[in-house]
């Protein structure tokens, strides 16, 4: 007995240890994490530097240090609480419309008949294009005198000329154009995971005689709530850091009408080269970036992870 | 000493004499475009970076083949799409391989502050090319007595144009059109009683060179400055050309004659409009008459558009941009020297002494150029007549060129960029928000102050 106790102690002390999760996800992500690392690491601190400098080009380059200077200009400058405020306005609005219409071209996309699966293939061009050539599509688009409003009108025999890109709206305008851009991925990530859901649970549904809102509630919906989250961050970020859509579709206008964090930075550090201020207010936004994910996981991320 | 040329007779001598004179002659003669196009060509082997906006880059990239195939040179010429400007200002920062760029007068100059311009005074034969321009595109492209850069283009930005079809027929004559911006307003408002909804496209479109330039031209047109020209102090004035000029946007943008859409306008898209139709009057380039009245592409306006008489005063201000060549770090003076050279034949003549560059652009697109040889010549008098409504128009093309203002005071200093964009932004606020007019001259006037203290001008 005490023979066969020992032979498979010496059996389980040959067998390699399993190693844990957490382990072999930090083997895993360790090479992207150096690399991330490198890649970042060195400008964030070549912009903290900056921040407490005041940078001059003209007359012979020059760093002269000021402190936290150009942090507390920040709260006395009208242009960064203007462009906050449109940044937040455009997030917002840019998610919802984001996870609201990739939902629904999921919901689209599983139902469809055999011989028009092939649509699948074709929804995903929208996120193909470049933000830089949506920009540039959405701007033609939006125009009164190439635009599809004007087009509309027209078919209704009228003459006006309808302007999408207007001061009032233009947030709005740029919204639908940033969904349209990035929903088809988050439709093509919610279909996959509403292929996985078992035919069983839509026959148990129908057994139990729920109505179709029912069945997409209790059935359809609750797989995908941690995927809805992980793009809901996704899309935030994306939303806040956007710049090259905006800078090619609307140039910050009409006027300043859409002149977003970004592009304010861009006006700082890029048209008045007054690298110290703008690195110091790009960390707001990184600051602002930070909080909303932060918020949006102990909010909601954290019961997600639970469930 | 030979026999033979001891006994030569005076007839002997005279005919050799001259077949000797005739050889050297000759000789030299043939040699002479070897010399130039010797000059022009490349010897360390290394690429010549050339970067510029996009525009019409099939000539530009057609001119660099010639240039590579007749020299054998190794010209690398690529376009850079979005904000020009600073893409470029970055680039120069970064000391990326550029050596050759487009740059608009403002922006060389603040190239030039930066220390990232080699003025085209290094070139050898610079005072040659200085004498050949016309003294007052010479003194604008001029900073501390350099000559910054050699002839892309010279134009009128902002000169009025006249839609004449339908503003004839709602009732008005030739003799009646506007001579100055107050009389174009009230033209304005007179052709919208006619029934005329949309008479006017102001120069308001949000590109770097839009809403801000309109100002700028409308208060010189009127008589004033922005600032002063050799002090870079604010001129502008409340009950002056600055106020008046606001005073006349704030009065059109309430109206509802101007369509919102205009604030959002590239330059494609301000010209678009213009040749729609829809309007009669706008401030446009003086080379897009000749778009406007080619009935291939601009249907709905063509062979009807002329421009307004700059007798009483002028329209629009100078629009033109240079061939720069930059100064950047660790290039080798062979290579400096190619650049020169490409330099040197592109924006001024080739091997066979011809503007070649020049007369093409000005055939093509009718870009004028710096050079007095290029625009008095009876090519171009040719080119221009065929690009407009009628004949007659060329002599006031002239007059509408020869009148054009600079605004020196604020193009000729470092700050220019900065303050353009702050104009442009404030501008919009100053429609969009209904902002109050002394407010904005007197902020206008503070902003120039703060930027001259803040470079110590």
């Amino acid at each position: 007995m005490a023979d066969n106790v020992s032979s498979k102690r010496a059996a389980g002390a040959q067998r390699p240890a399993e190693i844990s999760t957490f382990s072999f996800a930090l083997i895993v992500s360790i090479p992207v994490l150096l690399f991330l690392l490198i890649v970042v690491a060195y400008p964030l601190a070549y912009a903290f530097y900056l921040s407490f400098n005041e940078i001059r080009f003209f007359g012979g380059y020059s760093a002269d240090w000021v402190g936290f200077q150009n942090y507390a200009k920040v709260f006395y400058d009208q242009s960064f609480w203007s462009s906050l405020s449109k940044t937040f306005r455009f997030t917002i609005e840019t998610v919802i419309l984001t996870l609201g219409v990739g939902l629904g071209l999921a919901l689209i996309l599983k139902h469809l008949p055999g011989k028009w699966r092939w649509l699948r293939a074709l929804i995903i061009l929208p996120w193909a294009v470049s933000p830089y050539g949506a920009g540039i599509f959405f701007a033609y688009l939006g125009r009164g005198q190439t635009g599809v409003g004007t087009a509309v009108a027209a078919m209704f025999g009228s003459s006006q000329t309808i302007n999408l890109i207007s001061a009032r709206f233009v947030i709005e305008y740029l919204a639908v154009g940033a969904a349209w851009n990035m929903a088809p991925l988050v439709a093509f990530f919610l279909l996959a995971n509403m292929l996985t859901t078992p035919q069983r649970l839509y026959d148990l549904a129908k057994i139990d005689r729920m109505s179709r809102l029912e069945t997409f509630w209790h059935v359809t919906l609750p797989p995908l709530r941690f995927t809805i989250f992980v793009f809901t961050c996704i899309t935030t970020v994306l939303a806040m850091k956007t710049f090259d859509y905006i800078f090619t579709e609307t140039q910050g206008g009409p006027g300043g009408a859409s002149s977003v964090l970004t592009y304010t930075l861009y006006k700082i550090s890029f048209v008045n080269l007054d690298l110290g201020y703008g690195a110091a207010m790009s960390f707001f936004l990184l600051a602002v970036i930070l909080v909303s994910t932060g918020i949006l996981y102990f909010l909601w991320g954290r019961k997600e992870e639970r469930q | 000493m030979s026999n033979d040329f001891l006994n030569m007779n005076r007839r002997g001598f005279l005919r050799n004499t001259a077949l000797l004179s005739a050889t050297a002659l000759t000789s030299s003669l043939a040699a002479l475009p070897f010399a130039h196009a010797a000059d022009f060509k490349p010897t360390s082997g290394e690429t010549v970076y050339f970067r510029g906006w996009q525009f019409r880059t099939d000539v530009v990239q057609g001119n660099v083949d010639t240039y590579n195939k007749t020299f054998d040179g190794k010209v690398d010429y690529a376009t850079v799409t979005g904000d020009y400007p600073a893409i470029m200002e970055k680039a120069l920062i970064a000391n990326e391989a550029l050596d050759v760029l487009y740059a608009n007068p403002s922006s060389a100059v603040r190239y030039s502050g930066g220390g990232w311009v080699l003025p085209a005074s290094e070139l050898p034969n610079a005072q040659e090319i200085a004498d050949g321009m016309y003294p007052n595109i010479r003194d604008a492209w001029s900073i501390d007595g350099k000559l910054l850069g050699l002839s892309y283009f010279v134009s009128t930005r902002g000169c009025l144009h006249v839609f004449t079809k339908p503003y004839l027929e709602a009732g008005f004559t030739e003799d009646q059109l506007p001579a100055n911006w107050d009389a174009l307003y009230e033209m304005v408002y007179a052709l919208h009683e006619k029934g005329v909804a949309t008479p006017y496209l102001p120069h308001w479109f949000g590109e770097y060179f839009g809403i801000s330039w309109g100002f700028v031209f409308e208060v010189m047109n009127r008589g004033g400055q922005v600032a002063d020209p050799q002090t870079h102090k604010p001129l502008l004035t409340v009950d002056g050309p600055a106020g008046k000029t606001l005073e006349a946007w704030k009065k059109l943008w309430k109206s509802g004659l101007v369509p919102e859409e205009v604030f959002s306008y590239n330059e494609a898209g301000y010209i678009d409009a213009f040749r729609s139709g829809r309007y009669i009057f706008s401030p446009q380039q003086i080379y897009d008459l000749k778009t406007f009245n080619d009935k291939a592409q601009s249907g709905d306006v063509a062979g009807h558009v002329s421009l307004l008489s700059a007798k009483e005063q002028s329209w629009g201000l100078i629009d033109s941009a240079l061939y720069l060549m930059t100064s950047r770090k660790g290039r080798s003076e062979a290579l400096t020297e190619d650049v020169k050279k490409f330099v040197s034949w592109y924006g001024y003549k080739d091997e066979k002494g011809e503007f070649a560059v020049a007369n093409r652009w000005l055939k093509e697109n009718m870009l004028f150029s710096a050079y007095k040889s290029v625009m008095e010549s009876d090519e171009a008098r040719t080119a221009v007549s065929t690009s407009l409504m009628r004949p007659e128009d060329y002599d006031r093309v002239l007059e509408v060129y020869s009148k054009t203002p600079y605004p020196k005071g604020i193009w000729n200093v470092v700050w220019s960029e900065e303050f353009n964009f702050w104009l442009r932004d404030k501008l919009f606020a100053f429609l969009q928000q209904d902002l109050d007019v002394e407010g904005v001259v007197n902020e206008a006037n503070a902003k120039i102050e703060e930027l001259n203290a803040r470079y110590k001008i």
